[in-house]
């Protein structure tokens, strides 16, 4: 084990930590209004065939973003109108979304398979930063797609917990009908949410083709849309704590393909159990805690609101 | 201002979930047309193919019924939580950890007479399904977690586990370089009932009679769906919550477990990870469309087992796999919506335009 080969696992920590983090603050944002959506794996996948079929045509990498983006918010919006307007099941219209998005994803993309790309977002180069021995290579010579996931995750804190919109985002998710009753439109609010929230999956799935591995295949994704979902329970729906549970899952990925050089003799097939593993065990921390303290979970979440059944 | 909201209906409409499913597939043929003809096929062709091949014959009918099984019993499971009001998304998990189960069983037993080894490793699945289920069981009875994450959680985990075990102590010696597990004895294969339909076809069959039985006819039964309704009622009638919701969940993993075990014994030649391809999920969408009734469940599962053998047909005319895929995702949320749709109907609300204030009765709000 070496500096250089340790300074690979932590600047592949950061970036696919970074990854998970913009997939999971959508999903907390969601889920701070209210609603529960299982889609992200299937909303991933929608940013990922976007961005590379449209930087295939544009060659222009902030474009193909920008459709990700729209393409996440988009279909992620189907999940809204399903559960926001009709009040259907969360669980089970968020399921069907990502079979949509993973099935549509695949139609899309199969003219794409196998083609060199057409635009990539390369590293930024910061200069003098980027030269220090360590934080260089490991935070300075990032895809911007890391910058991203770290200016949303504090725009996101900023206007959840600073604003008078977020306050409302966030009563929403507590309690349907006090938001309703303050003059708030609780449909409005949580399809917002939900959209906001698909949007980041969809520039997830950007990062995916456009940045960390450039090209199309199908399932691509491969289930980190189930570890995001996974992290906002493990960060207690709180963007600092995902951010650092990002970081840790983050590592666990990055380990995955290096024990062997580490001359580490444990199961790398093992070592992927653990977000998991984790985050089950911290479910079970949060039921036993809060028989003393409030629950972390939004009180509302899952529950469809209907006026005229208050 | 007015605006267009959802009234309940006093009567849900009759028929409602059967004309639900059905407007589902109309529209999942209306936009299937566009992708067809998107990708260059002639939809009528292609749907004609689909039919013939999922329902056009004996043996189109036994490959389609081998298919609804595993979708029928993940169904069943996510139906038998789902009438107490708890949600089991980790049929797709218990599903492999029945299928470890039944091939450990066969991997010990594999000189034992058919009958008996068969007996003991659907036994064993239905064991490893149950123990799987048995962790979000304790956790929600007895501590109160959310048992829709943790059985998430342990889909991943349960097929990482098999991947494992395929890679290392169950890897055969044969198979060289590639993870493959050893192939299964004649002895441990299910026997055929017609052409390529295998006994499971009825297993299920009853597995899910015995459950509609219990569900619908039963003291059990009742006291379940009391249980899942109101919670507080239960109790001052005596029912104990904790020992319903253990129950429940563990039979609900027993019961995706047995769908491993049959598919298996039934459908393999050796476990694969990919022995259960999103049947797991795809339960939860069969049970939803029935409702939560075991008696729903058989239904859908064989209209759901002809679109996916439908749609692995096309294949053969250069129709990619994911045309399927959106097929069924689009009879998902179009019965989804006629599902609301039978319970709710749009009106046109002109008075409450303004938002209320809060003098009226809240129900959802937490003290």
């Amino acid at each position: 084990m070496n500096e250089a080969s340790i300074i690979g696992l932590l600047e592949a920590t950061v970036s696919f930590g970074a990854l998970l983090y913009l997939a999971a603050l959508g999903e907390m944002i969601a889920e701070k209004s209210g609603i529960l959506n299982l889609g992200v794996e299937g909303m991933m996948a929608m940013g990922a065939v976007s961005g590379y079929v449209v930087a295939l045509q544009t060659n222009n990498p902030w474009v193909a973003l920008a459709a990700a983006v729209v393409a996440g918010a988009l279909i992620g919006s189907i999940h809204g109108f399903f559960t926001v307007v009709l009040g259907a099941e969360q669980v089970v219209s968020g399921l069907s979304l990502t079979i949509l998005g993973v099935g549509l994803a695949a139609y899309l993309g199969r003219g794409s398979v196998g083609r060199p790309p057409g635009a990539e977002l390369v590293p930024v180069d910061w200069g003098l930063l980027s030269d220090i021995p360590w934080a260089g290579p490991v935070l300075f010579t990032q895809s911007p797609f890391v910058y991203m996931a770290v200016v949303a995750g504090c725009l996101s804190w900023f206007i959840l917990w600073r604003t008078r919109l977020g306050l409302a985002v966030r009563a929403a998710g507590e309690s349907a009908s006090t938001t309703d009753a303050a003059g708030h439109s609780v449909a409005v609010i949580r399809m917002g949410a939900v959209a906001i929230g698909g949007g980041l999956a969809g520039a997830a799935g950007a990062y995916l083709t456009l940045s960390l591995t450039p090209q199309w295949q199908e399932g691509i994704v491969a289930g980190r849309g189930w570890i995001a979902v996974a992290l906002v329970i493990f960060g207690a729906w709180r963007p600092g704590r995902v951010a650092l549970g990002a970081l840790l899952f983050g590592l666990t990925l990055a380990l995955k393909t290096r024990l062997q050089t580490f001359g580490v003799e444990f199961s790398p097939i093992l070592l992927s159990m653990l977000p998991y593993v984790l985050t089950v065990g911290v479910l079970v921390v949060i039921s036993v805690r809060s028989r003393k303290r409030p629950s972390p979970a939004p009180a509302a979440l899952g529950v469809a609101y209907r006026r005229e059944e208050r | 201002m007015s605006r267009l909201v959802l009234v309940r209906r006093e009567q849900v409409l009759r028929g409602g979930q059967p004309l639900a499913f059905g407007i589902g597939l109309m529209v999942a043929l209306v936009v299937g047309v566009f992708l067809l003809l998107g990708s260059g096929h002639d939809p009528l062709r292609i749907y004609e193919r689909m039919f013939e091949a999922s329902m056009g014959s004996p043996k189109a009918w036994s490959v389609t019924l081998n298919r609804a099984v595993p979708l029928g019993l993940a169904g069943l499971a996510v139906a038998v939580a789902g009438s107490m009001g708890l949600w089991n998304i980790g049929a797709e998990g218990q599903i492999m950890a029945g299928a470890m189960g039944a091939a450990w069983v066969a991997r010990v037993g594999g000189d034992w007479p058919a009958l008996m080894l068969i007996a003991a490793m659907l036994g064993a699945a239905i064991v490893g399904g149950a123990l799987l289920a048995l962790g979000p069981a304790v956790a929600r009875a007895h501590i109160g977690v959310n048992e829709i994450i943790t059985t998430l959680m342990l889909n991943e985990v349960a097929i990482r586990l098999l991947q494992w075990l395929i890679h290392g102590w169950w890897k055969d010696p044969e198979s060289q370089n590639f993870p493959l597990a050893s192939m299964l004895a004649d002895n441990a294969k299910l026997p055929t009932l017609f052409e390529r339909a295998h006994v499971g076809v009825v297993l299920a069959a009853l597995m899910i009679a015995i459950f509609g039985v219990a569900a619908s006819r039963t003291a059990w039964g009742y006291e379940l769906r009391v249980a899942g309704s109101a919670g507080a009622t239960a109790r001052y009638a005596g029912i104990s919550l904790e020992r319903k919701i253990l129950t429940v969940l563990v039979l609900s993993g027993g019961v995706a477990g047995f769908a491993g075990g049959i598919e298996l014994s039934g459908n393999s030649d050796r476990i694969t990870e990919n022995l259960s391809n999103g049947f797991g999920f795809a339960g939860i969408i069969v049970a939803a469309l029935a409702l939560m009734r075991p008696s729903g469940v058989a239904a859908v599962a064989v209209l759901f087992g002809a679109v996916q053998i439908g749609g692995q047909s096309i294949q053969t005319l250069g129709v990619s796999s994911s045309v399927s895929t959106v097929l069924q995702a689009l009879i998902l949320f179009g019965a989804i919506a006629a599902g609301v749709l039978s319970r709710y109907k749009v009106e046109l609300d002109v008075a409450d335009a303004q938002p209320l204030r809060p003098t009226r009765r809240e129900s959802d709000t937490t003290p």
